[in-house]
């Protein structure tokens, strides 16, 4: 990925994640402790100071560094899940970045796998995972032919569906899950956050294209 | 003097991990070495894995230490903690599932006696058994 | 040592003492750590029990020892199996009545 793409992908991440604090904040405010659009936006803009120098480094090592990043300046839980998303996306990548769709496929199915190890949980718990899961699944199944802009579509429709889907579900990892029934009803954050993400990973793909 | 396991304690608020480890001293004495942090990296309520592993570092023996944090985020940044240390370290550091409180006292007990890491962990959480 | 080992040699402690807890609130958490400790000190297996009636539990162990919520005026029990078990029985029996301090 050429250097000024990269900061443009930054730049789009810790964008709508600061223009989004606000609904984080209070989205976990509703389930959990009410710091996600803080620490998140904490995160993205230690990554975003880090662009130019993230910019220079082939995309699997500034996806980890970025992903330490996150680690150490988001402050809560967000901060090693995040952060091993990134970094685990950043080894599974292949030298010269992903050739085609399976390989974004691939690279994103690492990623969650490292999320569900850090967080020991999976899809179906009102978790960010809520949203990369469906998102990896749909991901892999697609065809080999699938045009550009056909999945960039699936990806967005996917993360929308998967977003809406955690409002009825129940909470059984992290603090949302001491509500338990009393959670159901509110958008997860960490789902939220991970659908956001996806939309700035869209539009930039999309404008690129 | 004997060695003991170290206690290391993880909160969100650094008032609730000073005031822990000051029950530790207060109520265990001063011969089990306690470090505690608490606080975000922009010093709000969270927790900071830098800061963590600097807790660790600066009571580390072989012996072990044992940590005690709160909720979600300070287990889940205490764990990536733990694997960003060195590696002779890792294996000498271990998470107690058990009241941060409650479980550091009890760990630190058990702890003056010259209990090895696994007992002292098994203390901690025994706690709520 | 014991002819017949294990069998009622072994469960003979050999050394047994008792004291009233003086505290008003009883034995709280910091008597209950510092008997622990003390208990530690020792090589012999050292239990106590709250009242004539109460269970034995190990006095080396913090959870156990809590657990007793021996109240004000209620009589701790020791009993002790080794071979420093005199002396741990007698640290134990000037702790209680010293009120736990020093």
């Amino acid at each position: 990925m050429a250097p000024d793409d990269l900061r443009d992908l930054i730049a789009r991440s810790a964008a709508t994640i600061a223009a989004h604090e606000e609904e984080l904040t209070s989205l976990d405010r509703a389930i959990g402790d009410g710091d996600h659009g803080a620490n998140m936006k904490r995160g993205f803009s230690a990554v975003a100071e880090q662009a130019d120098a993230l910019a220079g480094l082939p995309l699997g090592e500034a996806l980890q560094k970025a992903g330490m990043t996150l680690i150490m300046k988001v402050g809560g839980a967000s901060g090693p899940l995040y952060g091993s998303l990134l970094m685990a996306m950043g080894k599974a990548l292949p030298d010269g970045g992903p050739a085609d769709l399976a390989g974004v496929a691939a690279m994103l199915a690492a990623g969650v796998e490292a999320v569900k190890a850090r967080g020991k949980s999976d899809a179906g718990a009102k978790t960010m995972l809520d949203v990369l899961v469906p998102l990896a699944r749909a991901l892999q199944s697609a065809d080999a032919g699938t045009a550009a802009a056909a999945a960039i579509a699936t990806a967005r429709r996917t993360a929308d569906e998967a977003l809406a889907a955690t409002r009825d579900m129940k909470a059984t990892k992290g603090r949302a899950s001491f509500l338990g029934e009393r959670s159901i009803g509110h958008l997860d954050p960490g789902a939220r956050s991970s659908a956001l993400l996806v939309h700035a990973a869209c539009d930039f793909l999309e404008d690129r294209s | 003097m004997t060695d003991c396991v170290a206690i290391v304690i993880v909160s969100h608020s650094l008032d609730v991990a000073r005031g822990a480890a000051d029950m530790v001293r207060e109520m265990v004495g001063n011969e089990v070495p306690v470090a505690f942090c608490g606080g975000n990296p922009a010093g709000g309520l969270g927790t900071d894995v830098a800061a963590i592993q600097a807790a660790i570092e600066s009571v580390y023996r072989p012996k072990g230490v044992a940590l005690l944090v709160d909720l979600g985020g300070a287990e889940t940044n205490s764990e990536v903690a733990i694997e960003l240390l060195p590696e002779a370290m890792r294996g000498h550091v271990t998470i107690c599932n058990a009241p941060i409180v409650e479980g550091a006292v009890m760990a630190a007990t058990e702890a003056a006696g010259g209990a090895s890491l696994e007992t002292v962990r098994a203390t901690a959480e025994e706690f709520l058994s | 040592m014991t002819e017949g080992a294990g069998g009622a040699a072994a469960a003979t402690p050999i050394a047994e003492g008792s004291a009233t807890l003086g505290d008003p609130t009883g034995l709280h958490a910091r008597p209950a750590v510092k008997l622990t400790k003390q208990a530690k000190g020792f090589e012999a297996e050292v239990q106590v029990r709250a009242g004539e009636a109460g269970t034995w539990v190990n006095a080396k162990s913090p959870n156990a020892v809590m657990k007793l919520k021996a109240g004000h005026g209620e009589r701790l029990f020791f009993r002790a199996d080794g071979a420093d078990a005199e002396a741990a029985v007698a640290a134990l029996v000037a702790l209680v009545e010293r009120d736990f301090a020093g």
